[in-house]
């Protein structure tokens, strides 16, 4: 199976995936979309996802899917060797890994990428803040480091669910709160700061996936640095 | 043990796995959470689910929440289940799956808002909200010319081209019949521009009739107690004191 990775290594659910494959040593290509140039909105790409979002995949030139969860879940079943902590087979682990997986949309994701979304990188794109927006989004972030601290973190297991071993869902969920590393350092730190078990699981979670976490997620302190410029010059 | 299903049929996605259970002959107790009467936010129901939503199943020793998160476990953990609901082929799976991932910000964030802040907030004690209705349309009706130009394309009836019905319809169909509960001309508004989402809300009722009809019976009693305190309010506003209309518990 020949595979194309449509991707920015921005984006936080394209990491998940380019994670995912280098730690599992599934071969790809990855194809560069870079959504500060609004490479994805061209009609090249909208034949591969007509959503126009990244990230998206092609199999053999026919097969394409987008939806990072949705990727993840291929993968993990199409592949030979990937070890079955990252989608376990068995139903009722396999159920719970599902329902953080959902969880995540409209909480994780909808608070986190929407804060730094609209407090920073609407800059990269020659979009304009919006600041009240960031505010209601990190409203639900914090409500939801809350509710991974005191309901998907468990007393046993370093992981989500209390698994000894990542899943796809410890990757999908970390490289989402890796976006906040784009955030002033003090903003950074009071969002963070309070929830100790989410920190040490960021930590669990990276250490679990190197050298490949570090690698794939260097443009974020790339960019992190050209946004303090961008700032210093206005 | 019969498996335990804590639901509001008020809620979409409990009328998902309702029927889901009940087309496919699957043996379940309906435990009702009223959310009207606020009984998610029990200390009992925190033990089913500690996210307080509906719906949440018990099978056995083991509980599980998010509806498409149920949907999926049921599909391949009781026996009989037709394999076109959940397919067993990773492909068309892997499709299924991206539907349903695509729904929960998109048809699912612009249909439930819009319903709760332009007509169902009142019988939850909540205010309406017309800016937070009108943003959420907007997103609803984007979603929906997407489901009309994307996911409804090929042969079959149901959505990514299938000849018969799987989860994904299942879910985003229940959260489209939500509209119901909104005045005839709005619903009309915004479902009459798209003809193959129209046609495939039929087309999904009648593969799982009569559970769907059971099942979203609650919906039409609650449009018409709605349209009973629009009236009730426009005759109370006849008289000189125009006496603001209170909001009352559906």
């Amino acid at each position: 199976m020949k595979l194309k990775l449509f991707v920015d290594r921005l984006s936080q659910p394209c990491r998940a995936i380019l994670i995912f494959c280098k730690m599992n040593k599934i071969e790809f290509v990855e194809v560069r979309i870079e959504l500060s140039k609004g490479e994805q909105l061209s009609p090249e790409f909208k034949e591969i996802n007509p959503m126009q979002k990244v990230p998206a995949m092609k199999v053999d030139e026919r097969f394409r899917l987008f939806e990072s969860h949705a990727i993840l879940r291929f993968l993990a079943g199409a592949f030979p060797g990937v070890a079955d902590h990252w989608y376990p087979a068995d139903l009722f682990k396999r159920a719970e890994i599902d329902s953080v997986l959902d969880w995540h949309h409209a909480n994780l994701r909808h608070g986190s990428a929407g804060l730094v979304f609209h407090s920073k990188l609407a800059r990269l794109s020659g979009r304009p803040l919006d600041l009240r927006a960031a505010a209601d989004c990190e409203k639900v972030l914090s409500a939801s480091l809350a509710k991974i601290e005191s309901v998907w973190l468990k007393e046993e297991g370093q992981f989500l669910l209390g698994n000894s071993k990542p899943s796809i869902a410890d990757l999908s969920l970390v490289c989402e709160t890796m976006q906040l590393e784009a955030l002033d350092e003090k903003d950074r730190k009071r969002l963070l700061d309070p929830h100790e078990k989410v920190r040490k699981w960021m930590d669990d979670t990276r250490n679990a996936t190197q050298p490949y976490f570090d690698e794939i997620h260097g443009v974020l302190f790339q960019v992190k640095d050209k946004l303090k410029e961008m700032e210093s010059d206005e | 043990m019969k498996l335990k299903l804590y639901a509001d049929r008020m809620s979409q996605p409990s009328r998902a796995v309702l029927i889901f259970c009940r087309v496919n002959g699957i043996d379940f107790e309906e435990v009702k959470v009223d959310i009207s009467k606020r009984q998610q936010l029990t200390p009992e129901f925190a033990e089913i689910n500690p996210m307080k939503k509906v719906p949440a199943i018990v099978d056995g020793r083991f509980k599980l929440f998010e509806s498409h998160a149920i949907l999926q476990y049921l599909a391949s953990a009781f026996p009989g289940v037709a394999d076109h609901w959940y397919p067993a082929d990773l492909f068309k799976r892997a499709k299924i799956n991206s539907v349903l991932d695509w729904h929960h910000s998109n048809l699912r964030r612009g249909a439930a808002p819009l319903v709760l802040n332009k007509a169902l907030a009142p019988a939850l004690g909540l205010p309406l909200n017309p800016k937070a209705a009108a943003e959420a349309e907007i997103i609803l009706s984007a979603s929906l010319a997407k489901i009309e130009s994307f996911w409804l394309k090929g042969n079959g009836r149901f959505l990514l081209g299938s000849l018969q019905p799987s989860i994904a319809d299942l879910s985003l169909v229940c959260e489209i019949m939500q509209l119901e509960v909104l005045d005839d001309e709005v619903r009309a508004r915004i479902l009459g521009p798209h003809k193959k989402v129209i046609k495939w809300i039929d087309d999904t009722r009648n593969a799982t009739q009569p559970h769907f009809d059971e099942m979203h019976a609650i919906l039409f009693k609650a449009k018409e107690k709605l349209l009973k305190m629009h009236s009730d309010a426009g005759s109370d506003q006849t008289e000189s004191s125009r006496k603001p209309a209170l909001p009352s518990k559906i």
